[in-house]
């Protein structure tokens, strides 16, 4: 039974792969991490410089996954409440109170998609914190839930005027934080530039195949998937000796250069992301038609979930990219599975 | 009366002519112009402690000027032994060699001698190999003139002391102390150090690389016999699988998985011709440890395969290449 709907789902999650990459090109990767984040019910926090096309990508599979979708633009004026309501004055002259984007498709808010959220204040961060950790919000003097809701984000390290760095505590109800880079192919960067189907994005995006997931299904499979999908004695081993990595990579005999490896990591990675790390893996594995994890699956996901979670002295803050990358490139290298 | 008296006359003159012949011959010539001459000697390199029998070799280096030449018969005789007031010196010609070398100019006579030593004594005494004299003709005239060689000073010894000697007396300066040859210890010291040097390198090598001979002891050399004394079951097996892990680690200097076997190889293209045989054996390891529907087809039972392919590494590790089937 499992078998068959795993099967079944597999092959809709390689539609909707298939149907993102076709409308964006060079990005099979991320479409990959993003995909493999949709079934294991991880918010996604895409990162690059600007007109990359990272909100391309969330909206061609926003589209692709169905259900409701709301979106709201990260500003420095944006407050709390411009997520929960809007208020008006109505045409008979008096004021009215409407649902804001969080509120607005109720249960079946499938996508929230905050563009540029590091635009916006800590107080936003603070809400979107709860609910995307809890998928709930107290609005109206009632409970709203939000089962089916993935948070996708982006945000622009280029500016860092009149932005607010994401607090350690917010990054980690992310999932994965993906880099979006321009894909390195000249035939592909020419096609970016001349084919004028890129040029028109909103026309663009319709060439997605709508509804290809079942949204309200999702978390129902995704836990099929977690059950199903092995992780073997060996492989808990493995997991277990990263995770102790990223808390003392010197330990590990791990270095990264220029960096006082005793100084550099206040925090390691937490209980939650190692549980969305392994959730990601045998996302993964099933993708690839495993029934268990294996060393490779982890990679795989490695540095787009553990990455952003790492909390560094702030004197290497600056750096923060270039050093997780490396110190967890080293971690894979130095830690041996079996 | 008168024939007596002739004949007495006659035998005073006989006499006389006999006891002046030998005055003769050793008629002292005079010296030839040293501008046509030029002499330079070869002695021997010790000038004390012969001892009876002993062999002194000399040579003299004569260049004669024209218009002079050599007369060859003047030069001395193998045999000839020197007196020295009547009394025969002990040193005795015993042989002779002549080279001649003519040039337009001159000619030049290499005269090998060779003298041997027949006195003894009882303490060191001097003794000489007396300046040769050899003549020189005039060409073209009946002119005859002598040059001498240069002589060579030099101590005999005694072959053995008699009697009580005080040696305080006797001891002569011109005889070094004899020493005992250490030629051969000297040889043997270096034969040794070499050896020594040799096996302090060696066991240098020995102990830095932990192997006998370069390209040996390596990784999978230690694996393979790790792997040949681990048992025949699914423990063993586990073991054996992660024995050559470590060595693949240890050889690549990080951990390898199925997804980096490309960069291992682009680091160690030494182990490229096991490629086929290192994918198949992370579908075992993945197998074994972590999904066992990974599809395998090894062709034989794991442990034995993995002794072949360790030793395949192992070849690879030496710079050999392996039959990979």
């Amino acid at each position: 039974m499992h078998d068959q709907q795993l099967a079944d789902w597999r092959a809709q999650a390689l539609k909707l792969e298939s149907e993102v990459n076709k409308v964006v090109v060079g990005q099979q990767n991320p479409v990959r991490l993003i995909t493999i984040a949709v079934f294991a019910r991880g918010h996604v926090l895409l990162e690059g410089d600007v007109g990359v096309g990272k909100t391309t990508l969330l909206r061609a599979f926003t589209r692709g996954i169905g259900g409701g979708y709301q979106r709201i633009e990260g500003t420095i004026d944006l407050m709390p409440n411009d997520l929960v309501y809007h208020t008006y004055l109505g045409e008979d002259g008096k004021p009215h109170v409407s649902p804001g984007p969080l509120l607005m498709s109720g249960q079946d808010l499938s996508i929230f998609f905050f563009n540029e959220i590091n635009r916006a204040r800590p107080q936003v961060h603070s809400l979107m914190l709860r609910v995307m950790a809890e998928r709930t919000l107290t609005a109206f003097n009632k409970e709203h839930y939000f089962p089916h809701m993935l948070v996708f984000a982006d945000r622009n390290q280029v500016e860092r005027e009149e932005t607010f760095d994401i607090p350690s505590a917010a990054r980690d109800r992310f999932m994965m934080e993906i880099p979006i880079v321009v894909p390195p192919a000249h035939d592909i960067m020419e096609s970016l530039i001349f084919d004028t189907r890129f040029h028109d994005v909103d026309q663009l995006i319709t060439n997605v195949e709508q509804d290809i997931l079942k949204f309200d299904q999702l978390n129902s499979f995704a836990k099929v998937i977690q059950e199903n999908i092995t992780a073997s004695p060996a492989l808990r081993k493995y997991a277990l000796n990263l995770w102790l990595a990223t808390k003392d990579p010197l330990a590990y005999g791990i270095k990264v250069s220029n960096v006082d490896m005793k100084r550099l990591v206040l925090s390691g990675a937490s209980p939650r992301g190692m549980g969305m790390l392994l959730r990601a893996a045998r996302v993964n594995a099933w993708l690839n038609e495993r029934d268990a994890v294996v060393p490779e699956d982890i990679h795989a996901v490695f540095h787009e979930t553990i990455a952003h979670r790492l909390v560094f002295s702030p004197v290497y803050e600056m750096r923060r990219t270039e050093i997780a990358r490396e110190m967890l490139s080293g971690i894979v290298n130095a830690v041996a599975a079996p | 009366m008168k024939a007596p008296k002739s004949l007495f006359s006659c035998l005073l003159a006989i006499t006389l002519a006999f006891t002046t012949l030998p005055v003769t011959a050793d008629v002292v010539l005079p010296s030839v112009d040293s501008k046509y001459v030029s002499i330079r000697e070869i002695n021997p390199t010790r000038d004390a402690g012969y001892v009876v029998g002993d062999k002194l070799e000399r040579t003299i280096i004569l260049t004669v000027k024209k218009p002079y030449e050599l007369i060859e018969e003047s030069l001395p005789i193998v045999g000839y032994e020197h007196r020295y007031r009547g009394q025969v010196s002990g040193i005795e010609l015993a042989n002779i060699s002549t080279e001649e070398e003519s040039f337009s100019d001159r000619s030049v006579h290499k005269i090998h001698l060779t003298y041997q030593v027949f006195k003894s004594g009882r303490v060191a005494k001097p003794a000489i190999l007396r300046g040769e004299i050899v003549k020189l003709r005039h060409n073209g005239k009946t002119e005859i003139r002598q040059v001498r060689f240069p002589s060579f000073n030099f101590r005999t010894s005694p072959l053995s002391v008699y009697g009580e000697v005080n040696l305080k007396n006797e001891m002569s300066p011109f005889i070094p102390p004899f020493t005992i040859s250490t030629v051969r210890e000297y040889q043997i010291i270096k034969v040794a150090a070499g050896v020594l040097v040799l096996s302090l390198l060696g066991l240098l090598y020995i102990l830095g690389a932990h192997t006998w001979l370069p390209r040996m002891g390596g990784a999978f050399a230690k694996a393979y016999r790790k792997v040949g004394h681990l048992p025949e079951n699914a423990e063993g097996l586990q073991q054996s699988i992660n024995v050559i892990h470590q060595a693949i680690h240890q050889v690549a200097g990080h951990s390898v998985f199925s997804n980096n076997i490309d960069q291992f190889l682009q680091e160690k293209p030494a182990y490229q011709p096991a490629k086929p045989e290192i994918e198949r054996f992370f579908s075992l390891s993945r197998q074994v440890f972590f999904d066992t529907k990974t599809p395998l087809e090894l062709g034989m039972p794991a442990k034995q395969w993995l002794r072949t392919f360790c030793r395949h590494m192992r070849d690879c590790e030496r710079g050999l290449i392996p039959e990979v089937k």
